[in-house]
């Protein structure tokens, strides 16, 4: 569904509204744009829960004081613990939800996310290296995890391209590597000892243990200084997900596109696994539930960001209380929020099947 | 969902070319076979392989051969087999080129079998495995089947990609759960996980083969409906397919061919999921001869792949987990980026 407006005014494609500011106007997607509204209001609610539930609760009044410096005894619980590693959630879930929706987006393909296309074995691959030969600082880890991530980027794209990223081709290579890097990863946690092999189990998975505002900052500003690039995204995102045939015949620069939509998935995708390790499922599962809510024909970029924090929040909130006092890695249940949904909008089954 | 879909063009690969490459194949499988009999920790000459599987002399040469390589070769065979057809039908079905029992879910049900196996019935032995395995990757393949064909348009390819996603994740997070709060049964499971022949034994070699015969069975009888899908679901009816039959008694095979692959050696990766898109490099997406072709080739790698993790780092072994990555990647990608376009 293109969203090229009819010449004639007053004429707008279904499912979209016309918003006039000033001078400018511009098409938004009905849908989509209460969609984002409804999720904003869950996101919040699941947030102000996560402040509150713990190993001691929290009043929802206190816990709002401490997030915004009043003073109140839930200082320490709220604001040293949970509202930091909070954050770190929130943005990892939205980076991954992006990411995900970009490289869905490139790959034409809706099992297609980071985790299968070699990005988090490749992150995992050089920080177990680390870890095995004995860098344990964990001031380091995140920097050694984004170099891994996009160096095995460099190389899916580098064997992928051959005259332009066909969308197959680089699906294909990039499970090849992530196989490969994946088999790297196992045999570094044979060669260390089995302290070493925990440390790097626990990282493989997923956790924000111990997460805080040291990962929360940095993570911030990076997402911060990748938005104009998401913004550029959510326009070329259309042109990409034509066939090669239109696209061409429209003069769109189709390989260019591309490579910006797959290097912006993966950098995204690099540095929220270097925050939080690869947390399994919430790329794949966020862009496709977004989409299948907003019914839009591309994957929503924004809703997809919504979408993963949500569920990122959510499981560690659950992995807190689930088994008390045993913590389970955010990464184990990253899949028990989201999977559950997903069935349920199959089932439900309103949207056509296209990727 | 616009995966490239094959179409036999008139001039496409010749017979003789797909001969050629089945019999190639045939050789290969051959050269494996001999050399996951021969080598190891302690070589042993072709010839004396040969004496020690038809004479019973009781040599310690022709014991290792018997009792350890013998059983270990015949797992990887069928398993091998197993997994490259299973691959071959799964990525037919969902029409999706990474659709494979590892992705879709299957494999993880078993994995699931496994781990109720162990928690639940104290289960410790191989072939005690086997059937718990099975029982998950049925249900596992039943749940995303039911998932998928409900709701508009039935089972559609990406209904079905997307469902087992689901399921695959839905699993893996109730196994990663079990284990995180079981320590003895994560220590009894994290050496089935690597995914090995070497726990191979000649009763599970024997309690298997049935099965792979009735999937192979299975999956080859459903050959011309899987092409048919793979020019839409439209015109597949139009030519007279049964789509609901293809997809369940193809989904069915698939099943069982991937139960015994993983119940018998863990889950190994890579097989089912790039033999398959190696064989259609070679010989083009026919499944009449793709099916045969995959399963010569899940075998040549997995084997060669076994043997190699032998002799790679005396003493230890590599597990064949991770040797067929090292082995199969490099191929896949040099396959993948000769063709213009691939075909799923």
């Amino acid at each position: 569904m293109s969203t090229t407006l009819s010449s004639r005014p007053g004429v707008r494609p279904a499912g979209y509204a016309l918003v006039r500011a000033g001078r400018g106007s511009f098409l938004v997607h009905r849908r989509a744009t209460a969609t984002a509204l409804v999720l904003t209001l869950l996101l919040a609610a699941a947030c102000l829960a996560y402040l509150c539930v713990g190993k001691s609760f929290v009043a929802p009044g206190e816990a709002l004081k401490a997030v915004f410096g009043q003073p109140t005894d839930a200082e320490l619980v709220v604001g040293t613990l949970r509202l930091p590693r909070m954050t770190v959630g929130l943005l990892v879930g939205a980076a991954f939800g992006v990411a995900g929706a970009l490289i869905q987006t490139v790959a034409r393909n809706p099992l297609a996310s980071p985790d299968i296309i070699g990005v988090s074995q490749g992150a995992s691959a050089l920080t177990v290296g680390a870890l095995t030969f004995g860098v344990t600082s964990y001031a380091v880890l995140p920097y050694v995890s984004v170099l891994g991530g996009l160096l095995a980027a460099v190389l899916v794209y580098a064997f992928a391209w051959r005259g332009g990223l066909h969308a197959t081709r680089f699906v294909l290579i990039g499970i090849g590597f992530a196989v490969a890097l994946r088999s790297l990863s196992h045999l570094f946690m044979t060669k260390g000892d089995y302290l070493v092999a925990q440390q790097a189990q626990v990282w493989m998975t997923g956790s924000l243990n111990g997460r805080g505002w040291a990962e929360a900052t940095p993570l911030a500003w990076t997402l911060l200084a990748l938005l104009p690039f998401i913004g550029w995204a959510a326009r070329a995102q259309r042109t990409v997900s034509m066939d090669d045939d239109t696209a061409t015949a429209l003069g769109v620069r189709l390989n260019r596109a591309r490579l910006g939509l797959a290097l912006l998935g993966v950098l995204l995708a690099s540095v929220a696994t270097g925050a939080a390790g690869p947390v399994d499922f919430v790329a794949l599962l966020a862009p496709q539930l977004a989409r299948r809510v907003t019914r839009t024909a591309q994957i929503p970029l924004l809703c997809s960001a919504l979408t993963g924090a949500l569920v990122v929040v959510l499981a560690d909130l659950l992995g807190r209380k689930l088994f008390e006092p045993t913590e389970l890695p955010v990464g184990v249940l990253t899949a028990a929020v989201g999977a559950p949904y997903l069935i349920w909008l199959i089932i439900r089954g309103r949207t056509g099947g296209r990727a | 969902m616009s995966a490239a879909v094959p179409i036999s063009t008139p001039g496409s690969p010749l017979v003789r070319r797909r001969i050629g490459w089945t019999v190639a194949a045939a050789v290969a499988l051959l050269v494996a076979v001999v050399l996951s009999l021969a080598v190891g920790a302690r070589p042993v000459a072709p010839g004396q392989v040969l004496d020690a599987l038809l004479h019973d002399d009781q040599s310690r040469d022709a014991l290792v051969v018997r009792d350890m390589r013998l059983p270990r070769t015949l797992i990887g065979l069928m398993v091998g087999a197993a997994l490259g057809l299973a691959g071959t039908v799964l990525q037919g079905l969902t029409r999706n080129p990474i659709g494979d029992p590892g992705i879709l879910g299957i494999s993880q049900g078993a994995s699931l079998g496994v781990v109720a196996a162990i928690t639940l019935a104290g289960v410790q032995t191989l072939t005690g495995f086997v059937w718990w395995a099975f029982a998950g990757a049925a249900l596992a393949s039943v749940a995303v089947y039911a998932i998928a064909s409900r709701g508009r348009g039935g089972a559609s390819p990406v209904k079905l990609a997307l469902a087992g996603a689901a399921v695959n994740a839905l699993i893996v997070a109730v196994v990663h759960a079990v284990l995180a709060t079981h320590a003895a049964v994560l220590d009894r499971f994290r050496f089935w996980q690597v995914g090995s022949l070497s726990g191979g034994e000649h009763v599970l070699a024997a309690q298997i083969w049935p099965f792979l015969l009735v999937g192979a069975v299975m999956v080859a009888s459903v050959a011309r409906g899987l092409d048919a899908l793979a020019l839409g679901e439209d015109v597949a009816k139009g030519l007279g397919q049964n789509i609901a039959a293809v997809r369940i008694v193809g989904g069915l095979g698939a099943t069982v061919l991937t139960g015994i692959g993983v119940a018998a050696a863990g889950p190994i990766a890579f097989i089912g999921l790039a033999v398959p898109h190696i064989a259609r490099a070679l010989i083009g997406g026919d499944h009449r001869w793709l099916l045969p072709m995959t399963a010569l080739l899940g075998p040549v790698v997995l084997l060669l792949a076994d043997t190699a993790g032998r002799v790679i780092f005396p003493p230890g072994e590599v597990p064949s987990g991770v040797m067929t990555a090292l082995i199969g990647v490099p191929f896949l990608i040099a396959l993948v980026r000769r063709r213009k376009a691939v075909a799923a």
